[in-house]
């Protein structure tokens, strides 16, 4: 820990145990305290640390600084995480607190040895904090994915072979458009249609209709076509370039299919 | 399918580029752009390709989305020591 940090560990702490009355405190209640209070103090003080501070300290191999860095990141992670997961995740409200917070402290550690290992790839265009978060966030979402996706097949999605559906799926309660705009739907679909099946391949297909149609998350999507996510977002991307030029050259825009189906 | 799903399809077809940044791309700026729109900075001006990505990603704007709340909430103080949000609910 740097000299100038310990220094202002060690005056806070006086500072704040002068406000303490320990005469009507019990033990147990000082030690809570006490406790308590370090905690506040070494989180509101972590944040002192610069970057250069934070890589130094985090890759001093079996020092003390090293071990201190570690647990201020630890903290500050595993709060920011269980913030994520009881505030913002409605598909984990039916959690207890204590199951929230071992998720927490599960994706933390995770995210941990994760940063210690790629801290090369930090280029400090940001606080290092925010993107050791951004590898917690990352951790935590990936595993939620995997859980929610458990039982998900992508052969099972893609079984018919049939992406596009007919206008009475898309719209079953019927269009109130009449016959001539109804067949003039038909035809775009079955150019959409068309596109895809020629313009596409298989896998692009499949990727496509799992991601594109379904919204199953790349991550899930990727690992069962045994690729990663940058390659399939990159085969989807080629995929959309290819669509859309097939379309243009069918004479099809953006702009007139809103209009053909408003 | 309902109509909305093909027409968001639809719509990420047209708005397709030869040069797109990849999820790589996106993860690696991700910490600078949630600072910039936390600085309140236009991230369209400054960070346009990764503002497009996150329009095309799901994956990537889930966790955009998260990395701004927990940065927000440590920057405004709404978290403790055992990250309880002390704002709203």
């Amino acid at each position: 820990m740097q000299t100038k940090y310990r220094n202002r560990l060690a005056f806070a702490r006086l500072a704040v145990y002068r406000t303490i009355p320990p005469k009507e405190m019990s033990l147990r209640i000082c030690v809570v305290q006490f406790m308590h209070v370090e905690a506040l103090l070494r989180v509101y003080l972590m944040t002192e640390r610069t970057n250069e501070q934070w890589v130094a300290d985090l890759t001093a191999d079996h020092t003390v600084e090293q071990a201190e860095a570690l647990e201020d990141l630890r903290l500050r992670l595993q709060r920011g995480i269980f913030y994520y997961l009881r505030r913002e995740r409605s598909d984990l409200s039916s959690r207890s607190h204590t199951n929230l917070q071992q998720m927490a402290e599960d994706f933390t550690q995770e995210a941990t040895l994760r940063i210690i290992k790629n801290i090369h790839s930090f280029r400090g265009d940001s606080r290092f904090t925010t993107w050791a978060t951004k590898v917690a966030v990352r951790v935590a979402i990936s595993e939620l994915r995997r859980a929610r996706y458990r039982d998900f097949s992508l052969e099972e999605v893609t079984a018919d072979g049939e992406m596009m559906p007919d206008l009475n799926v898309l719209f079953p309660a019927g269009q109130p458009t009449g016959p001539e705009r109804s067949a003039e739907q038909s035809e775009v679909l079955e150019k959409i249609r068309a596109a895809i099946q020629n313009a596409l391949t298989e896998r692009q297909r499949t990727a496509l209709e799992a991601v594109g149609l379904r919204g199953v998350p790349l991550e899930i999507v990727a690992e069962q076509m045994n690729t990663n996510r940058n390659a399939l977002y990159k085969l989807l991307h080629d995929a959309r370039v290819k669509l859309r030029a097939a379309l243009e050259q069918e004479g099809i825009s953006v702009s007139y299919i809103h209009d053909l189906f408003r | 399918m309902a109509f909305n799903q093909l027409l968001a399809m639809v719509e990420a077809i047209f708005s397709a580029h030869e040069e797109e940044l990849d999820c790589e791309g996106c993860d690696q700026e991700m910490p600078h752009l949630v600072e910039i729109i936390e600085a309140g900075e236009d991230p369209t001006l400054l960070l346009p390709a990764v503002q497009e990505h996150l329009n095309h990603c799901r994956d990537c704007r889930e966790e955009f989305e998260a990395l701004l709340v927990i940065v927000r909430a440590e920057d405004q103080g709404v978290l403790n020591q055992n990250g309880n949000g002390t704002g709203g609910s």
